[in-house]
């Protein structure tokens, strides 16, 4: 499926189900940030 | 107050203090707001905008009746946030008559059979045009492309609230070119 059919798609779903993708959303980002895998930003920068 | 809470808990938590006469009315903003007319997108926090019972339109209205009122209910204080139903909400004042108004001019909705309310599209563009971040620029690019909001209802509430030359700078930096 194309990315704008997709998004028109996931609009059309009604507000509880939204919200619902929100927060599966949320919690993978909460995840993500728990586990640590994500680069910690280097203190040199490189030139 | 749930570990595993829901933006269905949280709002029951709300609708619970309006019903209590802690708040007066409420509406859903920001990106959780937004949600309602567009495909969802990740965002950690839920912006509710409330108006208090008696409320003057004086600057030094404060937002501690509620905080208070959710402490003793277990919410959680952290930063600019009172985590209710482990959701981080930002309780947030009308800041000018636009703001008010969206509050007014919500749209009633439900989440899993909890009645709410929602900003309508045209105010969330224009709390966003006014607010003026980048995230608020692609939000309102959002909501044109997918055609979500009612242009001429958008137009007078943008003369409205003055916001008529920030909107016409924003279709020249973004929608210029586009059409």
């Amino acid at each position: 499926m194309s990315k704008p059919k997709l998004r028109t798609r996931l609009a059309a779903l009604s507000f509880s189900e939204k919200v619902k993708i929100l927060e599966k959303l949320r919690e993978r980002s909460r995840a993500i940030a728990a586990c640590g895998l994500r680069q910690k930003p280097s203190r040199k920068r490189d030139v | 107050m749930a570990d595993n809470g829901s933006v269905k808990e949280t709002l029951e938590v709300i609708n619970n203090m309006q019903a209590e006469g802690v708040i007066r009315k409420y509406a859903i903003g920001g990106a959780v707001g937004a949600t309602f007319y567009l495909e969802p997108s990740a965002t950690v926090d839920l912006d509710v905008f409330i108006t208090l019972p008696g409320e003057s339109a004086g600057p030094l209205v404060s937002l501690a009746p509620v905080y208070e009122h959710l402490k003793a209910k277990g919410g959680r204080v952290q930063d600019e946030y009172i985590v209710i139903a482990n959701w981080p909400v930002q309780f947030l004042l009308p800041a000018n008559e636009l703001e008010r108004i969206a509050i007014a001019e919500a749209v009633e909705t439900e989440v899993e059979g909890v009645p709410t309310r929602v900003m309508s599209a045209e105010h969330l563009v224009a709390i966003a045009l006014r607010v003026g971040r980048a995230k608020d620029h692609s939000r309102i690019l959002q909501f044109l492309e997918q055609g979500a909001v009612h242009r001429e209802k958008l137009q007078d509430i943008l003369e409205q609230s003055g916001l008529t030359s920030k909107w016409r700078e924003f279709e020249r930096r973004f929608l210029e070119g586009s059409r």
